[in-house]
């Protein structure tokens, strides 16, 4: 990432307005805190441990959620994507069952497994799982026939096949499903933990409301947006090298 | 090559016929189509567009099944890719994996079969042979059309093939670059001994190639004639186009061409 002076002015001039409009009682929201507010709210979150404690819970149940969900996502994927008998047979469940919004199996989760890390799990597993399955699944179903044919001439056994050509081939495509499958999982987190388990920083938003402490809840929330960015930044990164050799460009 | 009898071919196509269904309309392509490729032979095929050039040479190379006939390679019915057959494919930029350097790429129908030091002089060899030695790091995408299809003539002569088919592999190169690889197709040849099949539809790069050029024309596509081309070897790009049996097989060839269209 490169510094961005223009951008930087802009962010830090929508905070000075803000610190401003706030301070000079331009704005008289009850509960709007100016940004030094939540500033001085963050440093006392950060020293008494919570913020860190909160933030690790979310960033480890992600993790947890997302590698699950990719390792179901890539496995079914390779699967609907190598196989037309394993299509004909689940490619209906699957159109069936992906428009359901994950958020509606909250409740289902909450009743079997309780307000726990099992039921904030299975709404983010179930929600990041099918972007990783369909990219996958339509990353090897593109794969170029010329690929299919070079493989065949080459004599290459079918494991051989799918290693060394169709699933470097859909690599790309791979990347981008486990990408959205992690901003997937860090949405139904937040929202699992308002809800569905106490714990981490969607429970932190929620019971600073709760408490009256808006400077601490914005603090939450900007702590929310900073881990998106983040988690999306270093899979950027990590896929950008991963995928060094792939042309830029193709003709 | 010894063992099968009196057999002198390496590929032989024994009255191959091809028939495709679309919905519930069938499609004859090819019909009735008998030839014979001797060993170390430069064997063309000619034909208009649509005549199932492709298609033949798909069946030949075990890629797709005839629906009638037979395609033998030393004697035994071809029905996939045989060992000793490579197709060499016109869209070079499709047939290479991107993502892997021109060392890897040429690397790939080796990997597993033979032991790392083998595999790595066999590579390297091959790209001698077709000039890419300095490029072996490189990406497919950082080279000239040309020698991307350098790079997958590599990659089948890696195997060691007794015989390479071809597919236009040069059909999208400029002139230039075309006549470059018409001559390393020659001097792989001479070198390596190997049986080429080698499709075009350039008649002059048919008759500059080949000691035999199959015909095809029509719709479904049969073979029409079988001319010999009586040209020395080594060709070469400025004399052996200027010899006058060289223009008349040319004509040969065209009115061939011309003649299968309307029959």
């Amino acid at each position: 990432m490169r510094f961005n002076p223009s951008g930087t002015a802009t962010i830090l001039g929508v905070l000075a307005i803000w610190e401003a409009a706030v301070r000079g009682g331009l704005v008289t929201f009850e509960y709007l805190p100016a940004p030094s507010g939540i500033l001085v709210a963050g440093r006392g979150l950060l020293l008494s441990g919570d913020l860190i404690a909160q933030t690790a819970h979310t960033l480890g149940a992600v993790l947890l959620g997302w590698i699950i969900a990719c390792t179901i996502g890539l496995a079914l994927g390779l699967l609907l994507g190598i196989s037309q008998a394993a299509r004909r047979y689940v490619e209906a469940t699957v159109e069936l069952l992906r428009p359901l919004p994950g958020i509606a199996f909250l409740p289902v989760a909450l009743l079997i497994f309780n307000f726990s890390l099992t039921t904030e799990l299975v709404v983010m597993v179930y929600a990041s799982v099918w972007p990783v399955l369909i990219n996958t699944m339509g990353g090897l179903q593109s794969v170029a026939a010329r690929l299919h044919d070079v493989g065949r001439t080459l004599r290459l056994t079918r494991p051989r096949l799918l290693a060394k050509v169709l699933i470097p081939a859909a690599a790309p495509a791979l990347v981008v499903g486990c990408r959205l499958g992690l901003g997937t999982a860090l949405v139904m987190a937040i929202i699992a933990e308002m809800l569905g388990n106490p714990h981490g920083l969607g429970y932190a938003v929620v019971s600073e409301l709760q408490a009256m402490q808006p400077e601490r809840m914005f603090v939450y929330v900007l702590v929310i947006g900073a881990l998106g960015l983040l988690l999306n930044g270093v899979l950027v990164a990590f896929s950008r090298r991963m995928l060094a050799g792939y042309a830029e460009e193709h003709d | 090559m010894a063992g099968r009898g009196a057999s002198t071919s390496i590929l032989a196509a024994e009255r191959v016929g091809l028939e495709l269904r679309f919905q519930t309309q069938a499609r004859r392509i090819l019909e009735d189509i008998s030839f014979e490729v001797a060993h170390g032979e430069i064997f063309t095929i000619v034909g208009a567009s649509g005549t199932g050039k492709t298609t033949l040479l798909r069946i030949l190379g075990g890629l797709q099944r005839a629906t009638s006939g037979t395609v033998r390679f030393r004697g035994e019915p071809v029905a996939a890719p045989p060992e000793g057959v490579v197709v060499v494919f016109q869209d070079y930029s499709h047939a290479l994996l991107q993502w892997r350097s021109v060392a890897r790429n040429v690397a790939l129908g080796l990997e597993g079969r033979i032991d790392a030091a083998a595999q790595a002089a066999r590579v390297h060899e091959a790209l001698q042979m077709v000039g890419l030695e300095p490029n072996a790091e490189q990406y497919p995408w950082q080279l000239s059309g040309g020698m991307q299809q350098r790079v997958q003539i590599a990659r089948a002569l890696a195997l060691r093939p007794e015989a390479m088919l071809m597919d236009e592999p040069f059909g999208a190169l400029d002139a230039m670059t075309k006549a470059a690889l018409q001559d390393e197709v020659l001097r792989l040849h001479a070198r390596t001994g190997t049986s080429f099949v080698f499709i075009t539809h350039d008649i002059d790069e048919a008759v500059y190639l080949g000691d035999r050029i199959a015909v095809l024309g029509g719709s479904p596509g049969r073979l029409h004639r079988i001319i010999d081309v009586p040209l020395p070897r080594p060709r070469d790009q400025i004399e052996t186009r200027q010899r006058p049996d060289f223009l008349h097989c040319r004509l040969d060839v065209h009115d061939a061409i011309l003649a299968a269209g309307k029959g």
